[in-house]
C-alpha cells in the first residue's frame, strides 16, 4: 500500500479547516448533545402544574394539599370548581393535573370512613401520567397509613378500613396508547425536519450549480423567488399533515377529537415558520451539504426540548426557556390539543400568539440576510 | 421616447468597486455603441467579471456612475435587469430539467408573456439547432451544447444587450467556432453583445475591445486601433540554434516580446523599427544563420502582452 492515502487525508484536513461551519458544528453537536442529555433528560417529572379543587376547605384537607406539594412534583397552578374548570384547563394546557378532595373528607375521616381523593392527569403525555400517579398514589399510601396508626392507638383493638384511597382518572388516551400519544408529535417532527431542509436544500442547489446567480441578474425580486420556492413546499406540508393523520386512523386506530380544519389553519402559522428557518438557514449554506448539515443540527433541540420525548415540565428552566423558543414547542401543544384532548381556538390561543411571534421574528431575521444584490 | 441611435447603450464614469483593501475596478469609463460587439480582454482577477456585475445592477459600485440601457445603475437596477441577457461560463442551467423546460423558465423569469411564451421557445430552439435535443436533460448534454442552451436561455427574452462572461471557458473550438457565428447572428439582428474573455482570437473578432489590468482600463478602441497603438512590428524568423537566438533577441534594445511557435521565433519590436533588419544585424554577429524571415501582422495577443508588460 502506498502512502497516498496520507496525501489525501492531508488535502482534507486543508479543506476543512476552511470550512469553518462544519468544523463549529462539529464541535458544538456534542456539547450540545452532552448538556442535553446531561440536565434536560429527567424522566421523573417535577412540577406538574397542578389545579385543586378542595371541596372540603378544612384543616385536614389543606394539610393534604400542603403534602402533595411538599414532593416538589406538583405545583399548585390555582384553585378551581367543578369538573368543567378542569377540563377546560387541562385542554388549554394550563395544568396537567388536578386534586379533587371530596366534601366532607375531614369529617369522614374522623368518622372511620374511607374517603376517596381523585387525582384527574392530562393523558395526552405519558410520562406525566406516570410521575404524577405514582407520586400521589404512595403519598396518598403513606398518609393512610399513618392516619390507620393513629386511629388504631385512638380507638384501640383491631385496624379499621383503609381511612384514604386515591382514585386517578386520566383524560385523554386513557389507555395511555403510545401510538396515540406518538403520533401527534410525529406531525410536528416531521414538519420540522422536512420543511426546513428543503427549504434550505433548494437554495443552496440554486447557489452551487450558479443558478442563483442567474435568476439574480434576472427581474425575479427576492420575494417572488422566496414565494416561488417555497409555495410547493408548503403544499408538501399539508400532504404530510394529512398523510400522517389518515395512517395513524386507519392503521393505529388513532381518533382526532378536535377540529381537522382548525389544526390545518394553524399548522399554517407553524409550517410558514420552519420554512422561514430554513430560508435563514440556506443564507449561510454555501453547499447543499451544508444545508444538510444545519437542517439536521436545528432537529436535534428541537426532538429533545420541544416536548416531543420528554415532558416540557421535566426540563430544568433554562431548557424550558429555550423551549419556548422553537416553534415545535408550540405546535405539538397545539396539535396534541387537537388531536387529543379535543381543544379549541380559545383553547390555543396563546400557543398561537407565541408561534405568531416566532414567525415575525424569524421573518424580519431571514429577509436582512436574504439580499439580493450581494453574490 | 426612443434614444437617438448615437447614444450609447452603456456609458460609465469614473466607475469604480472596492472590496476592503481590495480595489477590484478602478476608474473605468467607457462607451459601448448600440449593436457592437464589446470584448472586455484582460488576465484573471483583472477586474472584469466585476465590471460587468456592476453593469447588469447586481453589484453596487463603490465609485462613480454608469447607465446601461438608460437606466442608472444603482437607481434602477431592477430595470436594467428586464433588457438584458446574462450568460456565465457556468452555464447556469437546471440540470434536472430538460432543453425546453429550461427555456419555458427563463422565458417566464423574463416575462415573455404566457400565450407567446410556446411559440418563441420554438423559435429559439429552431434558431439554435435543439429541436432535435428539445426533451433531453440539461445536465447530459455536453459543453458545447450546454452552452448552446445557456445562450439560448440568456436571449429568450430577445434582450436590446447581450452580457456573456466567458461564455466559451472550456469549450471545445469547433463549438466556439459555432458559438461565435450565432453571436454575429445575433448582433445582426440588433442586439448588443459585451462579452469577457481571454482568448486572443476571440478577441480579434470583437468589433471593439477594452483591456482591463489590475482593475484599471489601459486601452478601449477597434482591435486593429489596439494593436496600431502600441507600434509594434513582427516578424517570424526560422533560424538556428532557436533557443540561442531567443535568448540573444531578448537582450537587444528594442526588442518586446520573442515567442516560440513550433520551429519559428516570433519577434516583436517597438516603435515602429523593421524586425527583420534587427533580426540580421543581432543574429549576423553572433554567427547564427537566419533562414528565412518574413514579417507578418501584429496581433491583439502581441498588443496584449506589450501593455500588461508596460505596466508591471
Amino acid at each position: 500500500m502506498s502512502l497516498r492515502f496520507l496525501v489525501i487525508a492531508w488535502k482534507e484536513l486543508l479543506q476543512l479547516r476552511r470550512d469553518r461551519l462544519t468544523l463549529a458544528m462539529m464541535a458544538a453537536l456534542p456539547i450540545i448533545q452532552l448538556l442535553l442529555f446531561g440536565y434536560a433528560i429527567n424522566t421523573d417529572v417535577r412540577h406538574i402544574p397542578t389545579l385543586v379543587d378542595d371541596q372540603d376547605r378544612s384543616a385536614e384537607s389543606r394539610d393534604l394539599v400542603r403534602r402533595m406539594e411538599a414532593t416538589g412534583f406538583y405545583d399548585r397552578v390555582g384553585e378551581v370548581h367543578g369538573y368543567g374548570d378542569i377540563e377546560r384547563a387541562l385542554r388549554s394546557g394550563v395544568a396537567r393535573a388536578a386534586v379533587v378532595i371530596p366534601p366532607r373528607y375531614a369529617a369522614d375521616l374522623a368518622g372511620g370512613a374511607t374517603v376517596q381523593v381523585q387525582l384527574v392527569i392530562d393523558g395526552s403525555d405519558p410520562q406525566i401520567v406516570g410521575s404524577a400517579q405514582s407520586t400521589a398514589v404512595s403519598l396518598v399510601a403513606a398518609r393512610s397509613a399513618e392516619m390507620r396508626v393513629e386511629r388504631t392507638a385512638r380507638v384501640g383493638g383491631r385496624a379499621g378500613p383503609e381511612p384514604l384511597e386515591l382514585s386517578p382518572d386520566i383524560l385523554y388516551n386513557p389507555d395511555q396508547r403510545t401510538a396515540v400519544f406518538i403520533v401527534p408529535g410525529l406531525i410536528g417532527v416531521i414538519l420540522t425536519m422536512t420543511m426546513v431542509m428543503l427549504t434550505a436544500m433548494a437554495l443552496a442547489r440554486e447557489r452551487e450549480r450558479g443558478t442563483l446567480e442567474q435568476l439574480i441578474v434576472s427581474p425575479v425580486r427576492p420575494v417572488e423567488l422566496v414565494v416561488g420556492k417555497i409555495l410547493p413546499f408548503v403544499v408538501i406540508g399539508y400532504v404530510q399533515i394529512a398523510l400522517i393523520l389518515g395512517f395513524a386512523s386507519v392503521v393505529f386506530g388513532v381518533p382526532v377529537h378536535g377540529s381537522v380544519p382548525l389544526l390545518f389553519a394553524l399548522a399554517f402559522v407553524f409550517i410558514a415558520a420552519n420554512l422561514a428557518i430554513g430560508l435563514f438557514f440556506s443564507t449561510l449554506a454555501k453547499t447543499q451539504q451544508q444545508a444538510m448539515q444545519m437542517s439536521f443540527f436545528f432537529l436535534l433541540p428541537n426532538i429533545l426540548l420541544s416536548g416531543f420525548m420528554f415532558p416540557f415540565e421535566a426540563m430544568p428552566r433554562p431548557a424550558q426557556w429555550l423551549s419556548q423558543g422553537l416553534p415545535l414547542t408550540h405546535f405539538l401543544r397545539i396539535v396534541r390539543g387537537i388531536v387529543l384532548k379535543g381543544s379549541d381556538f380559545d383553547d390555543l390561543r396563546s400557543e398561537l400568539v407565541w408561534l405568531t411571534a416566532i414567525l415575525l421574528a424569524l421573518v424580519v431575521f431571514s429577509s436582512l440576510r436574504f439580499r439580493k444584490k450581494l453574490l | 421616447m426612443t434614444a437617438p441611435a448615437e447614444e450609447p447603450i452603456i456609458r460609465t464614469d469614473h466607475l469604480s468597486r472596492r472590496f476592503g483593501e481590495l480595489v477590484a475596478v478602478r476608474d473605468v469609463s467607457l462607451e459601448v455603441r448600440r449593436g457592437e460587439i464589446f470584448g472586455i480582454l484582460g488576465p484573471n482577477g483583472a477586474g472584469k467579471s466585476t465590471t460587468i456585475r456592476m453593469l447588469c445592477g447586481i453589484l453596487d459600485p463603490t465609485g462613480g456612475s454608469g447607465t446601461v440601457v438608460g437606466h442608472d445603475i444603482v437607481r434602477d437596477a431592477e430595470r436594467i435587469k428586464e433588457r438584458i441577457g446574462y450568460m456565465t461560463q457556468r452555464f447556469s442551467l437546471y440540470e434536472d430539467l430538460s432543453v425546453v423546460e429550461n427555456l419555458t423558465f427563463y422565458a417566464g423569469i423574463y416575462g415573455v408573456p404566457f400565450g407567446r411564451r410556446r411559440a418563441r421557445v420554438d423559435q429559439v430552439l429552431e434558431q439554435t439547432g435543439l429541436t432535435s435535443r428539445r426533451r433531453q436533460l440539461a445536465g447530459t448534454l455536453s459543453g458545447g451544447w450546454k452552452q448552446r442552451v445557456a445562450l439560448a436561455c440568456a436571449t429568450i427574452h430577445q434582450p436590446p444587450l447581450l452580457f456573456l462572461d466567458e461564455p466559451t471557458a472550456g469549450v471545445d473550438p469547433v463549438s466556439r467556432r459555432e458559438f461565435w457565428e450565432r453571436i454575429y447572428e445575433i448582433s445582426a439582428g440588433g442586439t448588443t453583445a459585451v462579452l469577457t474573455t481571454h482568448y486572443m482570437d476571440e478577441a480579434e473578432r470583437c468589433h471593439r475591445l477594452a483591456f482591463i489590468f489590475r482593475g484599471e482600463l489601459l486601452d478601449v478602441g477597434t482591435p486593429d486601433e489596439v494593436v496600431a497603438r502600441r507600434e509594434l512590428r513582427v516578424a517570424e524568423l526560422e533560424v538556428e540554434r532557436a533557443s540561442d537566438a531567443a535568448a540573444l533577441l531578448r537582450a537587444a534594445p528594442g526588442v518586446e516580446e520573442v515567442a516560440h511557435y513550433g520551429h519559428v521565433l516570433r519577434l516583436a519590436v517597438r516603435d515602429g523599427a523593421d524586425p527583420v533588419a534587427l533580426a540580421r544585424d543581432v543574429l549576423a554577429g553572433k554567427g547564427i544563420a537566419v533562414r528565412g524571415a518574413r514579417e507578418t501582422r501584429a496581433t491583439v495577443e502581441d498588443a496584449f502582452v506589450a501593455m500588461v508588460r508596460a505596466d508591471a
